[in-house]
């Protein structure tokens, strides 16, 4: 299962230059520009129907785009070998594989058609079952398992010949919570192991799991980060968390913002508690504890904060909203 | 190679397990046309209808007694349900079904036939079968000519009686003529020459008579008979004739259903999506495909033959390699036939309508139940373009004649099931390896 062994070859697995897609005057992908490096969780977040799946198919060779230019594992997608194909493994949206046939039979299936040896297969796929936990599974009907069930063997499926490149489209749409975090413990192990995870989701909370998080909205792609720096994009810059033992005052408020790291104005949680944008928050700290220690602000607490991802999200979608519409 | 191998074998597996894992579909297969079979052969003994007849005489004074000469024994297709004297009677029965033909006896048969005309019997039925009128209209020739075999039959026995007096008349005159031959004057050789051709003459019609006496009434009424016999010595009852063309319309019917249910499923399913990603070709999947049902239904065809034959005692006069070859040939085509139906439905129930609308065309024009022979030739195009059609022919032959495989018949439907082949490969290289523009 480990590929770190063989996975020497360090840059770009994936490398998308102005890649457009329309499906008649619809245009689903737009321009889309970016770089995935091998080995890491590539997390792809949007809305429903942003593009996410279009860009899949277009990454996987299904689609041929419409202009732009794309490599994958260092081929243009539609040209993909067998040998290329078998470096990629896809998991799709819906569940997909045979309901009549058992987990086992589903998963032999699955190596059959990737090519998977005899020999070799019977030892893979219980290494598979036992990765996914379903060990204990594998005789059942997979109509009669549970939906995040049908996930775990989809997902051992998609790992059955063991691929470099991994496209999850949407693996945790419609599962509950504490599964939805297994299955990211499951990609973290991937990882590890040297695959390279190309993931959609419409969770955007997930994206704290990932290396690279790409915002997708209404066929763009806004912008390609790392969670932090995409906090930090989408508010411009640091937050930092104030707390007081006291009530702080206005005149206190206003000698913060004039302060010259600080962003913007400054937002009251409540009487004893605020939050302020800066530069940078390391550098930051230690002055707001000067500059409050000047105004005899008694502090409790100062420590940057990090807003959740829905939040992040909306703040970068807003951002776009209004670039768009400069008069409104 | 070795992978090409694996990749196949990947869909020979699935298919035969979900097949497998379906008990009930499998006892369905396999019983479910030898059942049909057994069920024909209790249905359709081997017996032609017979049909309740009234007889009407409305002049029964007419008839100078001879009423049975009309309705006793005429033929085995008649049974003489009643005589009535009121047309109307009867016709009320024939509307109601309680009778089936209803035939008229002229009024003064003997009276018409000894003025020189014909005496017309008038037969009612109430079918609206093309078939079944086609029948009454051939019992109904019977019936005429049996009719006027036994009245000529009668007059030739009344005729060779009344010969026997004229003969002995004839034996009074040739005497009288030797005699008065020994009363002519010696030297008038004109008179004796003139009796002696007279005396001949006699003898000569005497000796005619006695032929026509001698022989019996029968030949002299029916000089002719005939006698159909087929070259094989087995004559077939309807189950035997009809079950080779019910297993290849089954087999076809079989492979066409699951190949047309294959494609469309994975295609609504989505694993499609996932073949198109994975390492596997458009071919390597047709023929596994291919290769699944064609094992599966070689199998289930081998049971069905084995049950047609040895409890149904269905003929085989043939041989089992001509027999493997034909049914082969019929289910690669008929799967070539299937697979194309799953490569143009959008949706199982169109697939299935699809499969449906071609079971009904094998019917009608494979020559099922009607000759091709009698088909239009422009629609003789369509008969031959259903793989039932050559399916039927060989296997009739093959089973009911002893022949061996129809060369033209089995390239033709192997030509027919490559073509097919190539166009399914073509329609899921379509599906499977181009992109959406």
């Amino acid at each position: 299962m480990n590929l770190t062994k063989n996975n020497k070859i360090s840059g770009d697995i994936i490398d998308a230059h102005e890649l457009t897609m329309m499906f008649g005057e619809q245009t689903s992908v737009n321009a889309l520009t970016m770089k995935v490096p091998r080995g890491t969780i590539f997390g792809f977040i949007g809305p429903s129907g942003c593009g996410k799946t279009t860009t899949v198919r277009l990454l996987t060779g299904i689609h041929k785009p419409t202009s732009g230019e794309v490599t994958v594992l260092g081929k243009e997608p539609i040209h993909f070998s067998k040998s290329d194909r078998e470096k990629i493994g896809y998991l799709i949206q819906s569940f997909v594989l045979y309901p009549e046939l058992t987990v086992w039979e589903n998963l032999n299936f699955a190596a059959s058609f990737y090519g998977v040896g005899l020999l070799s297969r019977h030892g893979r796929l219980n290494k598979l079952l036992e990765f996914v936990e379903l060990q204990e599974d594998k005789n059942k009907l997979a109509g009669a398992l549970s939906g995040g069930m049908k996930r775990r063997l989809s997902l051992a499926a998609t790992l059955v010949h063991n691929p470099e490149l991994l496209f999850l489209d949407e693996p945790t749409a419609g599962i509950d919570p504490l599964l939805r975090r297994k299955f990211w413990d499951f990609f973290k192990e991937l990882q590890e192991q040297g695959h390279t995870l190309f993931v959609t989701t419409q969770y955007v909370g997930e994206a704290a799991y990932c290396d690279l998080v790409g915002v997708m909205y209404e066929g763009k792609l806004l912008m390609v980060e790392s969670p932090d720096a995409l906090r930090r994009k989408a508010y411009g810059g640091d937050i930092i968390g104030i707390k007081t033992a006291e009530w702080i005052r206005y005149e206190n408020r206003k000698k913060l913002e004039s302060l010259p790291f600080v962003r913007g104005k400054v937002k009251v949680i409540n009487d004893q508690e605020i939050e302020l944008i800066v530069d940078d928050a390391s550098t930051a700290i230690p002055a707001l504890m000067e500059a409050t220690k000047a105004e005899r602000i008694n502090i409790e607490t100062i420590e940057p904060v990090s807003p959740p991802f829905d939040d992040v999200f909306v703040k970068v979608i807003e951002k776009e909203n209004t670039k768009e519409t400069p008069n409104v | 190679m070795f992978r090409f191998l694996i990749r196949i074998s990947s869909f020979m597996s699935k298919e035969w397990t979900e097949i497998l894992r379906q008990p009930k579909l499998i006892l369905t297969l396999v019983f479910g046309p030898f059942l049909i079979m057994f069920l024909f052969g209790l249905g359709y003994p081997d017996q032609n209808r017979s049909l309740r007849t009234t007889f009407v005489a409305e002049d029964p004074g007419s008839l100078q007694g001879e009423m049975k000469v009309f309705t006793e024994s005429l033929s085995p297709s008649i049974v003489s349900q009643d005589t009535e004297n009121n047309k109307d009677l009867a016709l009320a029965k024939l509307a109601l079904n309680q009778t089936d033909l209803v035939i008229l006896i002229p009024k003064d048969p003997f009276g018409t036939v000894q003025k020189n005309q014909q005496a017309k019997f008038v037969i009612y039925h109430n079918e609206v079968d093309p078939f079944q009128i086609a029948y009454i209209n051939s019992v109904a020739r019977i019936y005429t000519y049996e009719v006027n075999r036994r009245i000529l039959q009668t007059i030739t026995e009344q005729g060779q009686q009344g010969a026997g007096t004229v003969q002995d008349n004839l034996e009074s005159a040739i005497k009288k003529t030797q005699t008065l031959k020994q009363a002519i004057p010696p030297g008038d050789s004109n008179a004796a020459t003139q009796v002696n051709d007279l005396e001949k003459d006699l003898t000569t019609v005497h000796d005619q008579l006695a032929t026509f006496r001698s022989m019996g009434s029968s030949v002299l009424v029916n000089p002719f008979t005939v006698d159909t016999t087929p070259i094989s010595s087995i004559q077939f009852t309807p189950t035997e004739f009809f079950a080779p063309a019910v297993i290849v319309l089954l087999l076809q019917h079989l492979s066409i259903t699951f190949a047309s249910l294959s494609i469309v499923r994975e295609q609504r399913s989505g694993i499609m999506e996932l073949f198109r990603v994975a390492p596997l070709t458009a071919l390597e999947t047709l023929i596994g495909k291919f290769l699944s049902y064609l094992l599966f239904e070689i199998l289930l065809a081998g049971v069905i033959t084995a049950l047609a034959v040895w409890l149904l005692k269905i003929p085989m006069l043939g041989l089992w390699t001509n027999y493997a070859i034909a049914v082969v040939v019929l289910l690669f085509t008929s799967l070539g036939v299937g697979f194309l139906i799953s490569l143009i439905s959008e949706t199982d129930t169109q697939a299935v309508q699809y499969s449906m609308l071609l079971l009904l065309a094998s019917i009608f024009f494979s020559g099922f139940f009607l000759d091709l022979r009698l088909m239009w030739q422009p629609i003789k195009v369509l008969a031959w373009s259903l793989p039932a059609t050559y399916g039927i022919r060989m296997l009739q032959d093959i089973m009911l004649r002893g022949a061996s495989v129809p060369l033209l018949l089995v390239e033709g439907l192997a030509l027919i099931g490559i073509g097919l082949f190539i166009l399914d490969w073509i329609l899921l290289r379509r599906r499977m390896e181009s992109q959406y523009s």
